[in-house]
């Protein structure tokens, strides 16, 4: 039981969407297809990529300017948001 | 006749459109707050859906709310969740009451910031009034300034106008609902509203809402006990006001459609002694029976002025009271006996240093309200807004926060910490007790505690557990009418409290009170014996623990060993990873307490969605219980394992090592383990490996045991999560929490083929789960051949007191007989027989 109340504490303190540093710099972890990975200017572009929001795929290029985004598009996404810093958001729905 | 005339809503935002039952919040997919669609968004500006008036903005700025002409009224609410945010990451581009055109931006927000702090970024569009719509695209995409939806509204001729009449008023209506009108019963008040033509409004003080408007219901922040009023203009004004005051006073439905509470419940409390029925039942949280007397918790209505003369003392009072109430909470958490109450008393403190809290409190304050008043209200509103989130964990903060709101309030009216001078033999009566009210009782004068709310998970539970003390809740509303001082009979193990009970019912509970202390002080004097049945079996009885402390009471208990070390415990309440030198340290101080005669088995990290650690961080799951837990985990995260397993490994000398891996589903797991195992132990020259086992707690890992078995040392059955997922039922479920019964015959069988699949190669099989640690099972976990039973500390004499009384060849007729049996409850009647068959075993200390 101590443990269920502690569990709920800890869950209710702890943000869900910290960044999870080992899988940053990461490029082979799941959710991106090799169309999406060329648009996005290939694997060595991408500085870190992170499931965020239930929805969406948060990924921070290294350089901006080698993104394609129509082929983004293209690629089966279901929307892409193009924010400032390199970061992209990429609309994936839940799952 | 009302003509028709259509609406057209554009597109607020660009993005994904998702119709509104698939957003995952229950607030807005079930459609309490009114139907519409969702958007999840693609550009980062708000914009006006419709021309028209901002007639409700959320000082977090996350949600607006557009008042059309017509009269129909669209609430946008930027993401889930977001009021959480406190407004950070959102700027409003518009006031209240400014008049806004279509496409006109309203609210813009950081989308990043809001992706990396809040649940999602779906935005909602409700149309609040209820108009009747269609979607007039077809895209899953659309672009901001699109035609969205298509409403109908109804506009009145003049001519038609009913005669408006004169306004017609209630009496003052006191409000029973606990949370005042939230979202459920407000919704079902407005949709009954709208059945009248009257123009009709709910007024609460000087403030006023329309009553066709839930939105307007809910800003008028009503709580339990507020005096509300209606009035109504218009033909059919009578009738409204008397079906409408009558459904309030009736709590709008509230208690009659809650599934969750017993029938007795539906009366609202008064303070008129209702006749109340000699039993009164509850479900039981803490086992054991009591008599003694009815102590009333009442929770103190403090009386508070509202205004006040000068704004800047007020602010002073304020922040002296929190700095007090901060000071407060520290020396309760030093105090504390144990870790959770510290964890809580922590928490608290932290919810006093929420800016939002705070701002809201001074900026009431700056408007001329005291201290008090403006403190008192911004931690209810918010008290309450979490207990409406729908978020189960949002929603158990509540409590929380109103504990810590009180002890502020105290602090400010100078009201004493009231430390409640407790009558001996007392049993506490209370609505609900929170976490500061536990800490200052006189334990050693409390039988026993009845409350309405709360379960077997609430903080009375524990404590009550804590303290051995029998506790029953979920008890009818009216307990709360029993006067001090009434003699009642707590009997926790039937859910029962027997209101002035007859003299020879007491005397058979005493008896049998009597006899359970006797029974425990013969259990605990012979704790050291060993556990041997009557023809001669030895089963080690070891201990499930989660710190030194504990270990050193289970030796202390007769406990043979460890055999369960929940290692995710030992680090609970640290925001960053312990060092490999300070593991180290821990495990080695474990290991010497134990020695090298007795068994230490360390499960590995098992933490998951369900049980996260704060330096664990884990991205939300949909269903955590069937996602990245145990050793699922901890092979995504290696650096982790290696790093616990290095740590283990530099106390092998000390004591028996073992080592075990949780939620082991698949046999590349045990091998990926057992590798890195190696490897660690390979790096600083390890001979000797430590024993590698596994929980069973996944079907496949039972159904399999006969391949993990040349593999492992050992198997330890986990037989919480077994049950749970063995019968697909969580086991925390209201409703199904017990029919998720451990004895239900498909759990057993699986335990009889894991001890066989073991016993064909030679490995022990324990079970470290809570079945263990029920004296009824055990002559049934003999029978099924398990070797080690590893039970929570305070039980560890009682079930080797259990084993000596049984006899191992009885037993395995049993067993066998057992596990043909259909459903727990055969399985629970033919255990009770068989000990009934034995006299002199105890059936008592079922915990």
């Amino acid at each position: 039981m101590l443990r269920t109340i502690q569990n709920a504490f800890w869950k209710a303190l702890t943000p869900d969407l910290i960044v999870d540093q080992e899988r940053e710099g990461s490029t082979r972890a799941s959710g991106l297809s090799q169309a999406m990975m060329a648009a996005l200017g290939g694997t060595r572009n991408i500085a870190s990529q992170q499931r965020v929001a239930l929805t969406r795929i948060r990924i921070q290029l290294h350089d901006a300017s080698c993104l394609d985004e129509a082929a983004l598009r293209a690629s089966g996404v279901r929307g892409v948001m193009v924010l400032n810093d390199n970061i992209i958001h990429v609309l994936v729905g839940r799952g | 006749m009302p003509a028709t005339r259509s609406l057209q809503l554009m597109a607020p935002l660009s993005g994904v459109l998702i119709p509104l039952d698939q957003v995952p919040d229950p607030v807005f997919s079930n459609k309490i707050v009114g139907d519409g669609i969702c958007i999840d968004p693609t550009s980062h500006i708000l914009c006006a859906p419709v021309a028209g008036v901002v007639s409700e903005l959320q000082s977090s700025k996350h949600a607006i709310t557009i008042t059309h002409d017509s009269g129909a009224q669209v609430l946008l609410h930027v993401g889930l969740d977001t009021v959480s945010l406190a407004g950070e990451g959102f700027s409003a581009l518009v006031c209240k009451d400014q008049h806004v055109e279509a496409g006109q931006p309203l609210i813009e927000f950081d989308a990043d910031h809001i992706a990396l702090h809040a649940r999602s970024l779906m935005t909602i569009v409700l149309v609040i009034t209820g108009e009747p719509f269609t979607v007039s695209t077809v895209d899953e995409l659309v672009e901001c300034g699109q035609p969205l939806l298509s409403l109908t509204t109804s506009v009145q001729s003049s001519e038609t106008l009913p005669n408006r009449g004169q306004e017609v008023c209630s009496g003052p209506i006191i409000l029973p609902n606990t949370c005042g009108l939230h979202a459920r019963p407000a919704a079902i008040l407005v949709q009954a509203a709208k059945g009248f033509e009257a123009d009709i409004k709910l007024h609460r003080q000087d403030a006023s809402g329309n009553a066709k408007s839930l939105v307007s219901i809910m800003a008028l922040q009503t709580t339990q006990g507020d005096a509300v009023h209606l009035s109504a203009i218009g033909a059919d004004a009578q009738q409204a006001i008397e079906q409408l005051a009558q459904l309030i006073a009736d709590g709008c439905g509230e208690a009659i459609t809650s599934a969750r509470k017993p029938a007795e419940q539906i009366d609202p409390p008064t303070k008129v002694a209702a006749p109340l029925k000699d039993v009164l039942r509850g479900v039981c949280a803490s086992s054991g029976s009591a008599f003694g007397h009815v102590v009333q918790i009442a929770q103190n209505t403090l009386d508070i002025s509202e205004s006040a003369l000068e704004p800047h003392i007020e602010r002073k009072v304020l922040e002296e009271a929190l700095a007090q109430a901060r000071d407060a909470l520290q020396r309760l958490q030093d105090q504390a006996t144990g870790d959770a109450q510290a964890g809580i008393f922590r928490a608290h403190q932290e919810l006093l240093q929420d800016p939002s809290l705070v701002e809201e409190a001074l900026t009431l304050i700056a408007k001329g309200k005291s201290a008090a008043f403006s403190w008192n209200r911004v931690t209810q509103a918010i008290a309450t807004t979490f207990r409406d989130s729908g978020d189960a964990l949002l929603a158990e903060r509540a409590l929380d926060l109103m504990d810590v709101g009180q002890r502020v309030l105290r602090l400010i009216m100078g009201v004493p910490d009231s430390v409640l001078t407790l009558p001996d033999q007392a049993i506490l009566i209370a609505h609900q007790l929170t976490p500061s009210q536990t800490a200052t009782l006189d334990k050693s004068k409390v039988l026993g505690f009845a409350t309405v709310e709360g379960g077997a998970t609430s903080h009375v539970a524990i404590l009550a557990r804590a303290a051995g003390v029998p506790a029953i809740c979920g008890l009818p509303m009216h307990v709360l009418t029993l006067a001090t001082g009434t003699p009642v009979l707590l009997d926790a193990d039937r859910g029962e409290l027997h209101i002035e009970p007859d003299q020879s019912h007491v005397e058979k509970s005493r008896a049998k009170h009597q006899q359970q202390l006797l029974t425990y002080q013969q259990d605990l004097k012979d704790s050291a014996l060993p556990a041997c049945t009557l023809d001669g079996h030895c089963f080690e009885v070891s201990a499930n623990v989660a710190s030194l402390q504990e270990t050193i009471q289970a030796i202390e208990l007769g406990g043979e060993g460890v055999g369960l070390l929940r290692s995710e415990f030992l680090y609970l309440d640290r925001a960053s990873s312990p060092d490999l030198a300070e593991q180290a340290s821990t495990y080695s101080a474990i290991a010497s307490a134990l020695g090298t005669d007795r068994n230490l088995i360390v499960r590995t990290l098992d933490v998951g969605g369900d049980k996260p650690l704060a330096y664990v961080p884990m991205n939300m799951e949909t269903n955590p219980f069937l996602g990245m837990r145990g050793i699922r985990l901890c092979l995504a995260r290696p650096q982790l394992l290696r790093e616990q397993f290095r740590a283990i490994l530099s106390s092998t000398s000390l004591t028996r090592m073992h080592i075990m891996l949780p939620m082991v589903s698949q046999l590349s797991e045990l091998r990926d383990a057992r590798q890195m195992l190696h490897e660690e132990a390979a790096r600083i020259g390890l001979q000797h490996l430590p024993k590698l086992g596994i929980m069973i707690e996944v079907p496949s890992a039972a159904l399999m045991a006969d391949l993990f078995a040349p593999e492992v040392d050992f198997f330890s059955i986990g037989t919480n999560d077994l049950t749970q997922y063995t019968l697909a039922m969580d086991r925390e479920h209201p409703l199904l929490a017990s029919q998720a019964d451990s004895f239900h015959p498909a759990v057993l069988r699986l335990i009889a083929g894991t001890v066989n699949a073991a016993h064909a190669h030679g490995k022990w099989v324990g079970v470290c789960g809570a079945l263990a640690s029920e004296t009824l099972a055990v002559p049934l976990l003999l029978g099924l051949g398990v070797d080690e039973l590893s039970v929570s500390v305070p039980l560890i004499p009682a079930i080797k007191s259990a084993i000596r009384k049984a006899e191992l060849g009885r037993c395995e007729i049993l067993a066998q007989q057992i596990l043909k049996m259909e459903s727990a409850e055969q399985v629970r009647s033919a255990l009770q027989a068989h000990l009934q068959a034995y006299p002199e075993i105890p059936t008592a200390l079922e915990n």
